[in-house]
């Protein structure tokens, strides 16, 4: 067997990283260069961000002159369908942001046209996720498909909906096969009414491709329930966890500490992480609860926490940085993730590094991977409580659950990911 | 023609360092003490200092007829003791003159009087101890925070052995009457209430700045001629001390009118009293009927600059809650770290009002947000806790 050739499209990529998202891509694409040689395209990289093993291409060092050899050899086969549209969206907005619900429009073919210096230019500044986030996925659309032309590959891996589009362009200027990744829908960020621009892109891409490759089975129900995708093409791939160095750090305070990490938006289901710790409360008292983490729902936590009287129980940092976060993980007792809709949850793995075993809900990825974690349904408070106290009470269960994740933990890495990746390559490209 | 009194309130509270989660159990220092001090120097510049020498000049002056009096907080006593001697001296000279009138008030400018009848006495009388101990002088008069009061605070302060106090002239209760006349308290038998003129005192509390005012400039002799034909037996003018200068910027010719008022006042035969003075100079003879408390703060003139929201009302519940507690550890600095988190600023600075009065609460706070506010406060709270569980243990363990 030759060794496969992987155009790779990603957006984020470290240490240009807003989310989950870049971190996951560099994670499978440094352990996927063992297997085959690899090329990503993203729209902005450092520019000295060397990668051993892969080629990195970010926009934002691209010349106009490099894609000249190019130019003239293909018209936007899509672009014929999708008007473009003014859309602000920003997946770690603190604020609310509001998706306008936006019609794919039917209309004639859009004729070929060269890449300016403008189209370039808009990749080196401004935000990766902003007010012209449309115009930069279409533009990076159009960009990736010249840069495929160029290339040599066998096969298109695209890394959520921001690339889909551009995943399905190569494919059809090439012919050659297409699979997407998905990290997240617009269903964990909107919720079950999520329709518009993302919806129908994300729709669009899933039905173009050749193969679809979800965090999980649960994301992989959702693209078959909620997407309407032919569940034979639906491979889930669990994200591996970079191992992190560990530490303790002794308490200043003679209580356990309950930690909830991540943006405080309704998705993550901070509220009810607020009612289960009024419920343990109201039974334990000593116990602490943390809110680690910043977002659009803060102030109405913070004033629902005060009306519920957790008050110098219940607590708040704001946004805090990777190193205060393990600090606060070194000195975590029990891990809480009561998301509404989790696709992955990869916090979850890293609390079970730091030894923290784990309450989670069972609208979530990870849950699939920490088999001996206490699960329950995000809205089942009374539950994920009783967990809590189970925890903060029984020595020996805790042990248990320790024990087991620190096995599954074992089977968590990018290595295995990527192993499995390959064999889905190459169902494609035998 | 009515004589008027004067009163000022001069208050600094103990702001809080951004005491965030990590440092409850091991912190236990939970004021920024260089921003104190900083502020409290800063006010000193603007306003204590410049307006002490103004009106030691005006009572020189006048040969003792203008009189006025103060109402000092324990808080701001201690700040100046521990950063500004010199201020404080400044302060207990103008008091020596004999015509500077102290009033008691709590000791941390506190709404105990709210939550437990028991600490409000201590409160009470710690400062009336510090006024003693600083100043030589016991107050008759009485005034709680931010002018709070209702029949029962009336009640509580003549149980206290109080001559008179101070009051809100709050429109809606005082029903058409005018506030300068001495007003009793039901179920009161000596005590008299002397209600601030709201109008009067707020031209020169807020509106003497503002240009788009139909009155200004204001002068003194335009202030004199409305006391002398406003009806009544006084005019009682209360504001804070920080009006001149600090709250009204020197560039407005705040000290000049100050300069000028009390020779104004004098030039129309009016007289200047003190509220101790009035209390013994004139007869309570209306009845004030007042059931919620009042206060001069916000629009409202109630407790909602402090209570309105449910972190305020969380947190003033939770410091007062501890109170048995800490009582009992029987440790000066642990009661007065927990006393010092009283201070009514500290809910202050939790409000979430909008509007005009919002932006008030916004520009005293030292914190971002009312959030803020509120965490630190929580953590620092959670902080005292852990400390007296820590005391609690030790206790046991001594004991078992």
């Amino acid at each position: 067997m030759n060794r496969l050739r992987v155009l790779k499209l990603g957006w984020e990529f470290p240490p240009l990283i807003n989310g989950g998202l870049g971190i996951a891509c560099l994670g499978l694409s440094q352990a996927l260069a063992k297997h085959v040689d690899l090329r990503v395209i993203v729209p902005r990289a450092a520019p000295d961000s060397g990668f051993e093993g892969f080629q990195l291409t970010g926009l934002n060092n691209l010349r106009v002159e490099d894609l000249q050899t190019v130019e003239g050899r293909y018209r936007y086969e899509s672009f014929a369908q999708i008007d473009r549209v003014p859309i602000h969206l920003d997946p770690y907005d603190s604020d609310e942001t509001t998706v306008e619900r936006v019609r794919m429009e039917p209309g004639g073919e859009i004729r070929f046209s060269q890449t300016t210096r403008n189209q370039l230019e808009q990749f080196k500044m401004g935000e990766l996720y902003g007010a012209d986030l449309s115009t930069k996925v279409i533009e990076f659309s159009k960009i990736a498909a010249k840069l495929a032309l160029q290339t040599d590959f066998d096969i298109v891996h695209a890394h959520d909906w921001m690339t889909f589009l551009a995943g399905v362009e190569v494919k059809k200027a090439t012919g050659k096969p297409l699979v997407l990744h998905v990290h997240a829908s617009q269903y964990d960020r909107a919720g079950v009414d999520a329709r518009g621009w993302i919806y129908d892109l994300e729709k669009y891409g899933m039905e173009q491709a050749d193969i679809v490759i979800p965090v999980s089975r649960y994301t992989g129900q959702i693209c078959s329930g909620h997407y309407g995708i032919d569940p034979a093409k639906i491979r889930p791939v669990h994200n591996g966890a970079e191992p992190v160095k560990v530490f303790s750090t002794k308490k200043k305070f003679p209580e356990k500490l309950v930690l909830f990490l991540g943006r405080l938006t309704a998705q993550k289901g901070p509220e009810f992480f607020l009612e289960i710790a009024s419920k343990v409360l109201e039974q334990n008292k000593n116990v602490r609860f943390v809110m680690a983490g910043t977002g659009e729902r803060l102030k109405p936590l913070i004033e629902s926490g005060a009306f519920r009287g957790l008050g110098g129980y219940f607590h708040f940092t704001g946004f805090l940085n990777k190193e205060k976060v393990n600090e606060l993980l070194s000195m975590t007792d029990i891990y809480c993730m009561p998301s509404v809709s989790e696709p992955f949850g990869l916090s979850a793995l890293e609390a079970a590094q730091f030894g923290i075993p784990a309450v989670i809900s069972k609208q979530s990825g990870v849950a699939e991977v920490l088999k001996g974690a206490l699960k329950a349904d995000f809205w089942d408070v009374e539950l994920m409580a009783k967990h809590i106290i189970d925890l903060l009470t029984d020595d020996e269960l805790r042990e248990r659950v320790i024990k087991q994740a620190e096995q599954d933990m074992a089977a968590s890495t990018w290595d295995a990911a990527a192993e499995t990746v390959v064999e889905i390559y190459r169902e494609l490209v035998p | 023609m009515p004589d008027v009194c004067l009163y000022f309130q001069v208050h600094q509270p103990n702001r809080l360092i951004p005491y965030d989660f990590f440092r409850i159990g091991e912190h236990a220092f939970y004021e920024d003490d260089g921003v104190n001090g900083e502020i409290l120097s800063k006010v000193a510049e603007k306003c204590y200092l410049p307006a002490n020498a103004l009106f030691q000049k005006a009572i020189r002056e006048s040969r003792g007829r203008f009189r006025m009096a103060l109402s000092i907080s324990g808080t701001v006593i201690e700040q100046m003791e521990h950063h500004r001697p010199d201020v404080l001296k400044s302060f207990q000279d103008l008091v020596a003159t004999g015509n500077v009138e102290l009033l008691a008030e709590t000791y941390y400018h506190s709404l105990a009087i709210l939550h437990s009848k028991k600490e409000f006495e201590r409160q009470v009388e710690r400062h009336l101890d510090k006024l003693e101990e600083v100043f030589h002088i016991r107050p008759r008069v009485f005034r709680n925070t931010e002018l709070i009061y209702n029949n029962a605070i009336a009640a509580q302060a003549e149980t206290m052995g109080f001559d008179g106090i101070l009051a809100e002239g709050v429109p809606w209760v005082l029903n058409g009457q005018s506030p300068n006349y001495l007003y009793r308290a039901p179920q009161v038998s000596q005590l008299k209430t002397l209600l601030r003129n709201v109008d009067l005192s707020d031209d020169l509390g807020f509106r003497f700045s503002d240009k788009t005012w139909s009155e200004w400039p204001l002068t003194p002799e335009k202030l004199a001629g409305w006391i002398k034909n406003a009806p009544g037996d006084v005019v009682n003018l209360f504001m804070d001390y920080e009006t001149i200068g600090e709250h009204q910027w020197k560039d407005t010719g705040i000290f000049e009118f100050w300069e000028k008022l009390p020779d104004a006042v004098l030039d129309e035969d009016i007289k200047w009293v003190t509220p101790s003075e009035v209390v013994d100079l004139f007869r309570a003879s209306k009845e004030y009927d007042c059931h919620w408390p009042t206060s001069w703060a916000d629009a409202e003139r109630d407790l909602s600059a402090w209570m309105g929201n449910v972190m305020q009302q969380e947190a003033i519940a939770k410091i007062h809650k501890l109170e048995e507690e800490v009582l009992a550890a029987k440790d000066p600095d642990l009661t007065h770290a927990w006393a010092k988190m009283q201070t009514s600023d500290h809910f202050y600075w939790m409000s979430t009002k909008g509007g005009t009065d919002g932006s008030v609460h916004q520009y005293f706070s030292p914190y971002g947000s009312a959030y803020d506010a509120y965490i630190y406060f929580m953590n620092a709270l959670a902080d005292l806790q852990i400390r007296l569980k820590r005391i609690r243990e030790a206790k046991a363990a001594a004991a078992g």
